[in-house]
């Protein structure tokens, strides 16, 4: 019997031995990855309670304050334009943790960061609560110009400044309240999370980052980019209609069946499918895909908030047939991808990081971290650059984008709608053209019932009356509020 | 003076100063709120322990002296880090210590000789299967998702599960020792022919349907686990056989796979338990959890200093949580490490029995609180799917809480050698059993 005892004590030795294991595993071991997985709401909402710095435009707006209520709770996070950041700012919540701004630069706001939290000599002795405060770079007056001009459609507006990757603006329609989920009444901000959740119209997505489209002509630019680059600039295409594709794919045929042809400029300016395919087959696959790669528009690239770029050039299609790549089917982006492609060619084919946040400041305004402007290479060269924006201005001029055209200034640019299987619209523009101020990537949902026509009309006023704004606006003084 | 009430004088102060200082350290803690209010309570559960030691003292002075330091431990720790999060559980832990204690120090005096209780056996059993179903037939069908062993009576809010797996425990052991005597020849090793009693069947066909029900009506793992292997290791120490245990093995692996083929709330548990990250309702408690262990990290974030009530259910079927994250990987282990020396002194306890019945109880005993602490602990490791198992001692779980003492008593007064000891008449010599090639 003493020998039957043993052998349980063994057993339970062996099964709690397991425990040990697994709890090494989760406490020591994979510790920093758990606490780092997007899921983990722990952080945010232990802080919910404590002191939190505020959130300002680059035009000294406060877009989120914490204030003291008296209650149950100490404080309340208020975000005094409602809707208007939603996306940008995210929330925070007591239970469900938090998105956007407030959940990844937490630790700037909530003081967990060492440079915050010892911010003086005294510091190191006091335990005080120390916040950061976040600066954007996002403006208020372009940013309430973009949601005007949206309007009741349902889409998104990116507005890059080109030469320094300031997001001036990013509104992404339906929207919601951040108020709402950040207040103290813990069910309705369950119950108020759960209909969000389940909305069709996912009002919490930020479709300017995270809704990948169709890109269609928009593409055709980095295919252009690669035919100058590899010295294809006096190439002329044959008319053609349908070209029909060695993969057992659908064949590519142009819009309305035109036949259509010629020199770059003119496969850009009329829009040629046919062309640009037989372009991507001279080109092949690993010349598109390397370009679309330097272009940042494979890759996932950190721009400094809850926003990543997000760029998704399905590989297997890119792999299955360059043709189709090359005239853009089937390959996806989203609005602040194709406005960062945009910036880079605005910008003379330099790629600068697209950043919402500014700075971070201290209680007495100092500045405790500043996030300068970042160079992530060069995909094309200027001469490229400088041919791709006289070909995009004659586009507006004379092509297919004469729907943006404005009075006062030169602007280069692209529409595009009219999918297979997606009501969408794309607009995507940089102006002036010889100086650029700002690229703007707009997209617009459509309906199954709407017009492409119609759809391209009203995404080409939208775009047009933003440009149209923010060139007339008086630029932030940034040095003065420093 | 006797040894072993030494030891545990010393160990009870020990542990006294343990919950003392971890109370002390989360009232220190700047964002939390211990009021005062909390003091009374503390006291009384102090003082709940003189009375218990006092007790032993005289009922029993040679018991085993280490373990009621430990429970002693488990539940101040418990105390210390539970009342934190919910103040309002205070009073009510508080009073359910107390008719905990009293619970215990009724078996430690009123219970002699734990022989006594084959008598009942009978009742016993059948008070225990009834207490295992009764929230089952209270509420003839569980909601879906939540795991509900509770039952409800008014504002009482009762899990009698556990004091009908003691009661079931007890009526086992006492027919284990029945069947051992009745097959003296065997165990001796003078049987010509050792065929077995087919009776020996009996316990393990009714562990299985027991261990099948809880799964199958209340798709709790864990709750099925803890019965099916206390049943086995108490079977396997008094009558088991390999091939049977083999046989029992494969039933219940065959009704698990059959319980996972056939029943969709099952497959949701195991489905949430594979992949928590994409179920948001169930998974829920799982992956936060982990986060709020991975949070502790190796040294916690200290007493008072963690977000513990962030995770559901962390008072009861998570306790282990607050745990890890407030003491870290360090303190935690130092937890499993105490329970592990509980299922030990336990294990060793029922090597010394002066009786079959005894050292089979002890055993079924031992196992009851060493594989609950285990399972409890794995569904917030993930070692095994959700499941509503209380951690023994740590849990504010009231009436699980009686059990447990009440099981602790069960386990000195086995333990004690007292002047019935010259009492060896009633007691086989152990000889291990004879091998069927001999035969």
């Amino acid at each position: 019997m003493t020998r039957r005892i043993l052998h349980i004590g063994v057993a339970l030795l062996l099964i709690y031995v397991l425990l040990f294991v697994q709890l090494e595993l989760i406490q020591v071991v994979r510790a920093d990855t758990l606490r780092g997985h997007v899921q983990n709401t722990r952080e945010i909402t232990m802080v919910f309670d404590a002191p939190r710095g505020s959130i300002t435009t680059a035009d000294g707006e406060t877009i989120a304050e914490t204030v003291s209520v008296s209650g149950a709770r100490p404080r309340l996070r208020q975000y005094p334009y409602g809707s208007l950041y939603s996306h940008i700012v995210g929330f925070i919540s007591a239970e469900h943790g938090g998105s956007g701004l407030e959940q990844t630069h937490n630790d700037f706001l909530a003081g967990n960061d060492l440079g915050v939290r010892i911010q003086d000599k005294r510091d190191l002795f006091v335990d005080r609560a120390r916040t950061g405060q976040l600066e954007l770079l996002v403006r208020h007056d372009v940013q309430l110009v973009a949601r005007a001009a949206l309007g009741r459609y349902q889409g998104a507006a990116v507005v890059i400044d080109p030469s320094s990757g300031a997001v001036l603006a990013m509104w992404s329609s339906p929207h919601f309240d951040p108020n709402y989920l950040s207040s103290h009444d813990l069910v309705a901000v369950t119950n108020d999370l759960a209909a969000l959740n389940f909305d069709e119209e996912r009002p919490l997505t930020n479709r300017a980052d995270s809704y990948l489209s169709e890109a269609g002509a928009i593409f055709t630019v980095v295919t252009a980019a690669s035919a100058i680059e590899a010295g294809l600039t006096d190439l002329v295409v044959l008319q053609k209609n349908t070209i029909l594709a060695e993969t057992p794919i659908e064949p590519i045929k142009n819009k309305r069946n035109v036949t259509c042809g010629g020199d770059l400029t003119s496969l850009l300016l009329t829009n040629c499918r046919t062309g640009w395919a037989t372009i991507g087959v001279d080109l092949g696959t690993s010349e598109l895909s390397h370009r679309s790669k330097i272009f940042g528009l494979t890759e996932s690239v950190s721009i400094n908030t809850a926003s990543h770029l997000k760029g998704l050039l399905t590989p297997h299609k890119v792999d299955l047939s360059a043709p189709h790549v090359a005239a853009g089917i089937g390959v996806q982006l989203s609005p602040l991808h194709a406005a960062h492609l945009f910036a880079t060619i605005a910008n003379n084919g330099i790629r600068i990081r697209p950043r919402v946040v500014h700075q971070i400041q201290g209680h007495d305004g100092s500045v405790i971290r500043e996030f300068a402007p970042e160079l992530l290479g060069q995909p094309i060269t200027s001469d490229t650059a400088l041919r791709l924006q006289t070909m995009l201005a004659a586009n507006v001029e004379r092509g297919t984008a004469q729907a943006l055209a404005l009075d006062d200034v030169e602007v280069a640019g692209m529409l595009e709608s009219g999918f297979n299987d997606h009501p969408h619209a794309w607009a995507i523009a940089f102006a002036p053209v010889t100086q650029p101020e700002l690229a703007i990537a707009v997209l617009l949902e459509g309906d199954e019932l709407s017009d492409p026509q119609v759809t391209e009309t009203v995404v080409a006023r939208i775009t047009r009356s933003i440009i149209e704004a923010v060139l007339r606006l008086p630029s932030p003084n940034l040095e003065g509020t420093q | 003076m006797n040894h072993q009430r030494i030891v545990e004088l010393t160990l009870l102060l020990l542990a006294a100063f343990i919950t003392c200082a971890t109370v002390a350290l989360a009232a220190v803690g700047e964002e939390v709120e211990i009021t005062w209010s909390v003091v009374p309570y503390l006291v009384a559960l102090l003082i709940l322990w003189t009375i218990a030691h006092i007790t032993l003292r005289l009922r029993a002075p040679t018991a085993n002296g280490v373990l009621f330091p430990i429970a002693a431990l488990l539940q101040g720790l418990g105390f210390a880090l539970m009342v934190r999060i919910d103040p309002s559980l205070a009073s009510r832990q508080a009073t359910w210590s107390l008719i905990g204690i009293a619970g215990f120090i009724a078996v430690t005096i009123g219970i002699r000789n734990p022989h006594q209780l084959s008598k009942i056996r009978a009742p016993l059993g059948i008070a225990g299967v009834l207490l295992v179903f009764l929230p089952l037939i209270s509420q003839s069908a569980p909601s879906g998702s939540e795991i509900s062993l509770a039952l409800h009576l008014g504002q009482l809010h009762i899990v009698p599960g556990e004091l009908g797996k003691l009661f079931l425990i007890i009526f086992f052991a006492s027919w284990l020792a029945n069947y051992r005597t009745r097959n003296t020849e065997e165990y001796l090793g003078q049987a010509q022919h050792v065929e077995g009693d087919r009776s020996r069947l009996i316990p393990l066909l009714g562990g299985w349907l027991i261990t099948s029900a809880i799964l199958i009506f209340q798709y709790d793992a864990g709750s099925a686990i803890v019965t099916f292997v206390v049943f086995m290791s108490m079977w396997w120490v008094a009558a088991g056989r390999p091939l049977d245990l083999a046989v029992s093995f494969g039933a219940i692996a065959a009704t698990i796979v059959l319980a996972a083929g056939t029943l969709p709330e099952f497959q949701t548990r195991l489905s949430a338990w594979i992949d928590p990250w994409s179920n948001a309702q169930l998974g829920d408690a799982i992956t936060r959890s982990s986060f709020a262990l991975a949070g502790g990290g190796l040294t916690g974030t200290g007493p008072g200093a963690g977000n513990a009530d962030w995770v559901p259910g962390v008072t009861d079927h998570f306790a282990f949580v607050p745990i890890g994250e407030e003491l870290g990987f360090i303190g935690a282990t130092s937890v499993l490490s105490a329970y592990l020396l509980l299922t030990g002194v336990g294990l060793r306890i029922a090597t010394r029995a002066r009786r079959e019945f005894d050292s089979v109880l002890a055993i079924g005993v031992t196992v009851f609180l060493g594989v609950q602490a285990w399972a409890s602990i794995a569904t917030t490791l993930r070692l095994l799917p959700p499941s509503a198992v209380s951690l023994p001692f740590i849990s504010i779980n009231g009436f699980a809480l009686l059990t447990w003492n009440l099981a602790l008593g069960l386990l000195l007064r086995i333990s004690e050698i007292g002047p019935e000891a010259a009492d060896q008449t009633a007691v086989l010599p152990k000889i291990k059993l004879k091998s069927r090639s001999q035969s």
